[in-house]
Protein backbone atom coordinates (compact mmCIF):
# COMPACT_ATOMS: atom_id res chain seq x y z
CA UNK A 1 0.00 0.00 0.00
CA UNK A 2 1.20 3.65 -0.71
CA UNK A 3 1.89 5.86 1.97
CA UNK A 4 1.31 9.74 2.75
CA UNK A 5 1.75 12.21 5.55
CA UNK A 6 -0.57 14.79 6.33
CA UNK A 7 0.98 17.06 9.30
CA UNK A 8 0.15 20.41 10.68
CA UNK A 9 1.59 23.03 8.93
CA UNK A 10 2.48 24.82 12.29
CA UNK A 11 3.23 27.77 11.53
CA UNK A 12 2.40 29.85 14.99
CA UNK A 13 4.11 27.62 17.01
CA UNK A 14 7.43 26.11 17.47
CA UNK A 15 5.76 22.76 17.51
CA UNK A 16 4.11 23.25 14.36
CA UNK A 17 7.42 23.75 12.79
CA UNK A 18 8.80 20.47 14.08
CA UNK A 19 5.77 18.50 12.47
CA UNK A 20 6.51 20.19 9.65
CA UNK A 21 10.18 18.60 9.81
CA UNK A 22 9.25 15.43 10.46
CA UNK A 23 6.66 15.66 7.37
CA UNK A 24 9.30 16.20 5.23
CA UNK A 25 11.92 14.46 6.05
CA UNK A 26 9.28 11.53 6.97
CA UNK A 27 8.52 11.22 3.56
CA UNK A 28 12.28 11.54 2.25
CA UNK A 29 12.90 8.35 4.21
CA UNK A 30 9.64 6.39 3.55
CA UNK A 31 8.96 7.77 0.16
CA UNK A 32 5.45 8.87 1.10
CA UNK A 33 3.22 11.91 -0.33
CA UNK A 34 3.03 14.44 1.77
CA UNK A 35 -0.90 15.96 2.06
CA UNK A 36 -0.27 19.99 2.54
CA UNK A 37 -3.56 20.88 5.09
CA UNK A 38 -3.49 24.02 3.60
CA UNK A 39 -4.38 22.81 -0.21
CA UNK A 40 -6.89 20.04 1.32
CA UNK A 41 -9.19 22.61 2.65
CA UNK A 42 -9.05 25.03 -0.22
CA UNK A 43 -8.94 22.01 -3.12
CA UNK A 44 -9.93 18.25 -1.44
CA UNK A 45 -9.97 17.22 -5.24
CA UNK A 46 -6.22 17.34 -4.94
CA UNK A 47 -5.76 14.60 -2.78
CA UNK A 48 -8.53 12.27 -2.99
CA UNK A 49 -6.73 9.50 -5.07
CA UNK A 50 -3.60 9.79 -2.54
CA UNK A 51 -6.21 9.76 0.58
CA UNK A 52 -8.32 6.56 -1.47
CA UNK A 53 -4.89 4.75 -1.89
CA UNK A 54 -2.24 5.37 0.94
CA UNK A 55 -1.68 4.64 4.94
CA UNK A 56 -1.64 7.82 6.35
CA UNK A 57 0.84 9.08 8.90
CA UNK A 58 -0.64 11.67 10.83
CA UNK A 59 1.45 14.54 12.62
CA UNK A 60 0.29 16.72 14.83
CA UNK A 61 2.01 19.77 16.65
CA UNK A 62 0.07 20.64 19.38
CA UNK A 63 -3.05 18.64 20.88
CA UNK A 64 -4.99 20.88 19.37
CA UNK A 65 -5.02 18.26 16.54
CA UNK A 66 -5.97 19.73 13.54
CA UNK A 67 -3.97 17.54 11.28
CA UNK A 68 -6.23 14.77 13.15
CA UNK A 69 -9.22 16.38 12.55
CA UNK A 70 -8.57 16.47 8.76
CA UNK A 71 -8.01 13.51 8.86
CA UNK A 72 -10.75 12.07 10.10
CA UNK A 73 -13.46 14.34 8.69
CA UNK A 74 -11.81 12.59 5.42
CA UNK A 75 -12.03 9.51 6.65
CA UNK A 76 -8.79 8.72 5.91
CA UNK A 77 -6.82 4.94 6.47
CA UNK A 78 -4.91 6.44 9.76
CA UNK A 79 -1.94 3.97 10.09
CA UNK A 80 0.58 6.26 12.65
CA UNK A 81 0.16 9.52 14.44
CA UNK A 82 2.71 12.06 15.95
CA UNK A 83 2.00 14.28 18.18
CA UNK A 84 4.94 16.67 18.81
CA UNK A 85 4.00 18.24 22.10
CA UNK A 86 4.04 15.03 23.39
CA UNK A 87 7.33 14.00 22.09
CA UNK A 88 8.69 17.03 23.57
CA UNK A 89 7.93 16.26 26.71
CA UNK A 90 8.99 12.71 26.77
CA UNK A 91 11.91 13.82 25.07
CA UNK A 92 13.10 16.09 28.46
CA UNK A 93 14.88 19.16 26.77
CA UNK A 94 12.86 22.19 25.56
CA UNK A 95 12.50 23.62 22.14
CA UNK A 96 13.62 26.75 21.16
CA UNK A 97 11.01 29.43 21.79
CA UNK A 98 11.54 30.56 18.14
CA UNK A 99 9.09 29.57 15.31
CA UNK A 100 12.43 28.71 13.09
CA UNK A 101 13.61 25.55 14.02
CA UNK A 102 16.76 25.81 16.08
CA UNK A 103 19.08 22.51 17.05
CA UNK A 104 17.14 21.06 19.46
CA UNK A 105 13.90 21.25 17.38
CA UNK A 106 15.71 19.42 14.66
CA UNK A 107 17.33 16.63 16.62
CA UNK A 108 13.70 15.88 17.92
CA UNK A 109 12.44 16.14 14.35
CA UNK A 110 15.31 13.64 13.12
CA UNK A 111 14.67 10.79 16.60
CA UNK A 112 10.99 11.45 15.66
CA UNK A 113 11.27 10.27 11.98
CA UNK A 114 13.55 7.30 13.33
CA UNK A 115 11.09 6.29 15.18
CA UNK A 116 8.44 6.44 12.69
CA UNK A 117 10.77 4.84 10.13
CA UNK A 118 11.57 1.46 12.45
CA UNK A 119 7.60 1.46 13.66
CA UNK A 120 6.44 1.09 10.19
CA UNK A 121 9.15 -1.17 9.15
CA UNK A 122 8.05 -3.05 12.11
CA UNK A 123 4.50 -3.38 13.21
CA UNK A 124 4.12 -2.75 16.74
CA UNK A 125 3.91 -5.93 18.57
CA UNK A 126 0.24 -7.01 19.39
CA UNK A 127 1.11 -9.71 21.73
CA UNK A 128 -0.84 -13.54 21.52
CA UNK A 129 -4.33 -13.15 22.91
CA UNK A 130 -4.42 -15.51 25.47
CA UNK A 131 -7.85 -16.03 25.92
CA UNK A 132 -10.69 -17.44 23.85
CA UNK A 133 -13.90 -15.94 24.52
CA UNK A 134 -17.49 -16.38 22.87
CA UNK A 135 -20.02 -13.63 21.86
CA UNK A 136 -22.15 -12.92 24.73
CA UNK A 137 -25.64 -14.11 23.50
CA UNK A 138 -27.91 -12.56 26.14
CA UNK A 139 -28.25 -8.80 27.02
CA UNK A 140 -30.10 -6.24 28.51
CA UNK A 141 -31.14 -3.14 26.55
CA UNK A 142 -31.54 0.10 27.64
CA UNK A 143 -33.43 2.54 25.84
CA UNK A 144 -33.54 6.49 25.12
CA UNK A 145 -35.25 7.71 22.18
CA UNK A 146 -34.79 6.21 19.22
CA UNK A 147 -31.34 4.60 20.03
CA UNK A 148 -30.80 1.09 21.97
CA UNK A 149 -27.78 0.38 23.93
CA UNK A 150 -27.13 -3.61 24.72
CA UNK A 151 -25.28 -4.59 27.56
CA UNK A 152 -24.09 -8.30 28.01
CA UNK A 153 -26.00 -10.00 31.38
CA UNK A 154 -23.21 -12.56 31.91
CA UNK A 155 -18.93 -12.32 32.45
CA UNK A 156 -18.89 -8.86 32.26
CA UNK A 157 -18.39 -6.01 34.64
CA UNK A 158 -18.10 -2.35 34.02
CA UNK A 159 -16.34 0.71 35.91
CA UNK A 160 -18.41 3.93 35.21
CA UNK A 161 -15.93 5.04 32.30
CA UNK A 162 -17.76 2.78 30.00
CA UNK A 163 -15.18 0.47 29.91
CA UNK A 164 -15.79 -3.72 30.19
CA UNK A 165 -13.85 -6.09 31.15
CA UNK A 166 -14.08 -9.98 31.23
CA UNK A 167 -12.25 -12.14 33.19
CA UNK A 168 -10.71 -16.15 32.34
CA UNK A 169 -8.29 -17.56 34.19
CA UNK A 170 -5.85 -14.51 35.25
CA UNK A 171 -6.10 -12.77 32.19
CA UNK A 172 -9.19 -9.85 31.41
CA UNK A 173 -9.79 -8.77 28.07
CA UNK A 174 -11.30 -5.42 27.94
CA UNK A 175 -12.94 -3.05 25.20
CA UNK A 176 -15.79 -0.15 25.62
CA UNK A 177 -19.55 -0.95 26.18
CA UNK A 178 -21.79 -0.42 23.27
CA UNK A 179 -23.50 2.90 24.55
CA UNK A 180 -19.73 4.36 24.78
CA UNK A 181 -19.53 3.07 20.77
CA UNK A 182 -22.31 4.87 19.86
CA UNK A 183 -21.78 7.61 21.34
CA UNK A 184 -17.84 8.03 20.04
CA UNK A 185 -19.83 7.42 16.70
CA UNK A 186 -17.30 5.92 13.98
CA UNK A 187 -14.30 5.36 15.61
CA UNK A 188 -11.25 5.99 13.12
CA UNK A 189 -8.04 5.08 15.34
CA UNK A 190 -7.26 2.81 18.31
CA UNK A 191 -4.16 4.07 19.55
CA UNK A 192 -2.89 1.33 21.55
CA UNK A 193 -1.46 0.63 24.83
CA UNK A 194 2.71 -0.90 24.67
CA UNK A 195 2.42 -4.33 25.17
CA UNK A 196 4.35 -5.60 28.13
CA UNK A 197 3.66 -2.18 30.29
CA UNK A 198 2.08 -1.92 33.18
CA UNK A 199 -1.55 -0.36 34.20
CA UNK A 200 -3.17 0.52 37.42
CA UNK A 201 -6.97 0.18 37.77
CA UNK A 202 -8.34 3.37 36.07
CA UNK A 203 -4.87 3.86 35.29
CA UNK A 204 -4.83 4.63 30.87
CA UNK A 205 -5.15 1.95 27.92
CA UNK A 206 -4.28 3.97 25.32
CA UNK A 207 -7.07 5.91 23.60
CA UNK A 208 -9.84 5.80 20.45
CA UNK A 209 -10.43 8.67 18.44
CA UNK A 210 -13.88 9.53 16.41
CA UNK A 211 -14.52 12.74 14.58
CA UNK A 212 -16.57 12.91 17.28
CA UNK A 213 -13.81 12.55 20.43
CA UNK A 214 -10.65 11.20 21.96
CA UNK A 215 -11.60 9.08 24.46
CA UNK A 216 -9.34 7.74 26.74
CA UNK A 217 -9.74 3.95 27.53
CA UNK A 218 -9.19 3.75 31.50
CA UNK A 219 -8.89 0.17 32.73
CA UNK A 220 -11.11 -1.06 34.85
CA UNK A 221 -7.94 -3.59 36.24
CA UNK A 222 -4.57 -3.58 37.11
CA UNK A 223 -1.93 -5.37 35.89
CA UNK A 224 0.30 -5.99 32.91
CA UNK A 225 -1.00 -5.35 29.36
CA UNK A 226 -0.52 -8.78 27.15
CA UNK A 227 -1.89 -8.00 24.00
CA UNK A 228 -3.68 -5.44 21.88
CA UNK A 229 -6.22 -6.40 19.61
CA UNK A 230 -4.49 -5.98 16.24
CA UNK A 231 -7.33 -6.72 14.39
CA UNK A 232 -9.60 -2.81 15.69
CA UNK A 233 -6.26 -1.67 14.73
CA UNK A 234 -5.98 -2.12 11.49
CA UNK A 235 -9.95 -2.22 11.54
CA UNK A 236 -11.48 0.21 13.96
CA UNK A 237 -14.66 0.41 12.53
CA UNK A 238 -14.82 -3.08 14.39
CA UNK A 239 -14.90 -1.16 18.01
CA UNK A 240 -18.50 0.42 16.37
CA UNK A 241 -19.88 -2.78 14.42
CA UNK A 242 -18.98 -5.53 17.89
CA UNK A 243 -17.93 -3.32 20.89
CA UNK A 244 -18.34 -6.78 23.26
CA UNK A 245 -16.28 -9.14 20.72
CA UNK A 246 -14.14 -8.74 17.92
CA UNK A 247 -14.02 -5.20 19.10
CA UNK A 248 -12.31 -5.98 21.95
CA UNK A 249 -9.06 -3.35 22.73
CA UNK A 250 -7.04 -4.78 25.03
CA UNK A 251 -5.85 -7.85 27.16
CA UNK A 252 -4.46 -7.61 30.74
CA UNK A 253 -3.04 -9.79 33.01
CA UNK A 254 -4.65 -9.54 36.16
CA UNK A 255 -2.96 -8.68 39.46
CA UNK A 256 -5.63 -7.47 41.79
CA UNK A 257 -8.25 -8.75 39.98
CA UNK A 258 -10.20 -9.23 43.77
CA UNK A 259 -9.65 -6.05 44.87
CA UNK A 260 -10.68 -4.25 41.41
CA UNK A 261 -14.44 -5.69 41.31
CA UNK A 262 -14.86 -3.77 44.20
CA UNK A 263 -14.64 -1.26 42.43
CA UNK A 264 -16.47 -2.30 38.98
CA UNK A 265 -20.15 -2.74 38.59
CA UNK A 266 -22.37 -5.61 37.41
CA UNK A 267 -24.86 -5.86 34.30
CA UNK A 268 -27.72 -4.47 35.80
CA UNK A 269 -25.98 -1.46 37.69
CA UNK A 270 -24.36 -0.42 34.78
CA UNK A 271 -27.56 -0.51 32.46
CA UNK A 272 -28.95 2.00 35.95
CA UNK A 273 -25.52 3.99 35.03
CA UNK A 274 -26.37 4.20 31.26
CA UNK A 275 -30.08 5.09 31.22
CA UNK A 276 -28.64 8.02 33.68
CA UNK A 277 -26.32 9.28 30.99
CA UNK A 278 -28.13 8.95 28.45
CA UNK A 279 -30.90 10.93 29.90
CA UNK A 280 -28.76 13.48 31.11
CA UNK A 281 -27.35 14.31 27.82
CA UNK B 1 -27.95 16.88 40.22
CA UNK B 2 -26.86 16.97 44.37
CA UNK B 3 -27.82 13.25 44.10
CA UNK B 4 -25.26 11.59 41.47
CA UNK B 5 -22.76 9.57 42.64
CA UNK B 6 -19.56 7.69 41.61
CA UNK B 7 -18.82 4.33 42.75
CA UNK B 8 -21.84 4.90 45.13
CA UNK B 9 -19.83 8.24 46.34
CA UNK B 10 -22.00 11.36 46.41
CA UNK B 11 -20.01 12.79 42.98
CA UNK B 12 -19.59 16.48 44.77
CA UNK B 13 -16.76 15.08 47.40
CA UNK B 14 -14.52 13.94 44.86
CA UNK B 15 -12.42 16.64 43.49
CA UNK B 16 -11.83 15.68 39.98
CA UNK B 17 -12.15 18.17 38.00
CA UNK B 18 -9.94 20.51 35.55
CA UNK B 19 -8.29 23.32 36.53
CA UNK B 20 -7.15 26.21 34.29
CA UNK B 21 -4.03 27.75 34.15
CA UNK B 22 -4.53 31.47 33.71
CA UNK B 23 -0.70 32.08 32.74
CA UNK B 24 -0.97 29.64 29.46
CA UNK B 25 -4.75 29.53 28.69
CA UNK B 26 -5.29 31.92 25.00
CA UNK B 27 -8.87 31.24 25.56
CA UNK B 28 -9.37 29.75 22.11
CA UNK B 29 -12.34 27.71 24.18
CA UNK B 30 -11.56 24.29 22.65
CA UNK B 31 -11.79 22.89 25.91
CA UNK B 32 -15.48 24.09 25.83
CA UNK B 33 -16.56 23.58 22.75
CA UNK B 34 -15.21 19.45 23.49
CA UNK B 35 -16.85 18.82 26.44
CA UNK B 36 -20.50 17.87 26.39
CA UNK B 37 -21.04 18.11 30.13
CA UNK B 38 -20.96 22.03 30.95
CA UNK B 39 -18.23 21.99 32.76
CA UNK B 40 -16.63 24.85 31.55
CA UNK B 41 -18.34 28.59 31.39
CA UNK B 42 -17.83 31.23 29.43
CA UNK B 43 -17.77 34.59 30.78
CA UNK B 44 -17.42 37.98 30.28
CA UNK B 45 -14.50 40.02 31.31
CA UNK B 46 -10.60 39.55 31.30
CA UNK B 47 -11.19 35.89 31.90
CA UNK B 48 -13.69 34.60 29.88
CA UNK B 49 -13.51 31.12 30.45
CA UNK B 50 -14.12 29.61 34.37
CA UNK B 51 -14.88 26.34 35.67
CA UNK B 52 -18.40 26.87 36.90
CA UNK B 53 -19.44 22.64 37.06
CA UNK B 54 -17.57 20.93 38.49
CA UNK B 55 -19.03 18.39 39.79
CA UNK B 56 -20.30 17.70 36.22
CA UNK B 57 -16.71 16.58 35.33
CA UNK B 58 -16.60 12.95 34.46
CA UNK B 59 -14.67 11.18 37.36
CA UNK B 60 -11.07 10.63 35.91
CA UNK B 61 -12.01 11.87 32.38
CA UNK B 62 -9.05 14.01 30.98
CA UNK B 63 -10.18 14.17 27.36
CA UNK B 64 -10.30 17.96 27.74
CA UNK B 65 -6.60 18.41 28.31
CA UNK B 66 -5.98 16.63 25.16
CA UNK B 67 -7.76 19.65 23.61
CA UNK B 68 -5.97 22.08 24.56
CA UNK B 69 -2.96 23.29 22.56
CA UNK B 70 -1.16 25.23 25.36
CA UNK B 71 -1.56 22.25 28.09
CA UNK B 72 -3.23 24.51 30.18
CA UNK B 73 -5.21 22.13 31.87
CA UNK B 74 -4.16 20.00 34.82
CA UNK B 75 -6.05 17.42 37.25
CA UNK B 76 -5.03 15.92 40.43
CA UNK B 77 -3.43 12.72 40.57
CA UNK B 78 -5.75 9.07 39.73
CA UNK B 79 -4.07 7.62 42.39
CA UNK B 80 -5.22 10.08 44.89
CA UNK B 81 -8.52 10.12 43.85
CA UNK B 82 -9.10 6.37 44.04
CA UNK B 83 -7.92 6.37 47.79
CA UNK B 84 -10.20 8.94 48.56
CA UNK B 85 -12.97 7.17 46.73
CA UNK B 86 -12.22 4.04 49.08
CA UNK B 87 -12.10 5.89 52.04
CA UNK B 88 -15.23 7.84 51.83
CA UNK B 89 -16.92 4.26 50.65
CA UNK B 90 -15.22 2.69 54.16
CA UNK B 91 -16.53 5.42 56.23
CA UNK B 92 -19.92 5.19 54.91
CA UNK B 93 -20.03 1.07 54.70
CA UNK B 94 -18.76 1.37 58.63
CA UNK B 95 -21.37 3.55 59.54
S1 LIG C 1 -8.38 24.63 25.39
FE1 LIG C 1 -6.76 25.33 26.78
S2 LIG C 1 -6.15 27.31 25.97
FE2 LIG C 1 -8.10 26.84 25.00
S3 LIG C 1 -9.61 27.83 26.36
FE3 LIG C 1 -9.39 25.72 27.08
S4 LIG C 1 -7.84 25.83 28.69
FE4 LIG C 1 -7.69 27.73 27.51
S1 LIG D 1 -12.34 15.96 31.88
FE1 LIG D 1 -13.92 15.29 30.46
S2 LIG D 1 -15.83 15.67 31.53
FE2 LIG D 1 -14.25 16.80 32.62
S3 LIG D 1 -14.29 18.83 31.78
FE3 LIG D 1 -12.78 17.70 30.59
S4 LIG D 1 -13.87 16.81 28.85
FE4 LIG D 1 -15.38 17.53 30.34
Amino acid sequence: MKRAILSCNGLDKPEGSVAREVAIRGAEATGAEIICPVLLNRAPARYRKALADSAVTVVDGCSTRCATRLASQLKANVERKVLVSDAVKGSGQALESTLALGPNGVALARRIVEELVRNLSAPAVAGEPAAEFETPVEYLAVTHDKFEFRIPVVDYLFNENDVWVRASDGVARVGISDYMQQKLTDVSYFDPPKVDSGVEQFGELGSLESAKAVFEIISPVGGNVTAVNRAAIDNPALVNEDPYGAGWLVEVKLTHWPEDQELLVDAAAYAGIVQRKAAEE
Amino acid sequence: MAETTFMGVPRDQIPWFPTIDYDKCTFCMECDTFCPHHVFERREGDRPLAIANPANCVVFCRACAKTCGPDALSFPGKPETIARIKQIREGASSK
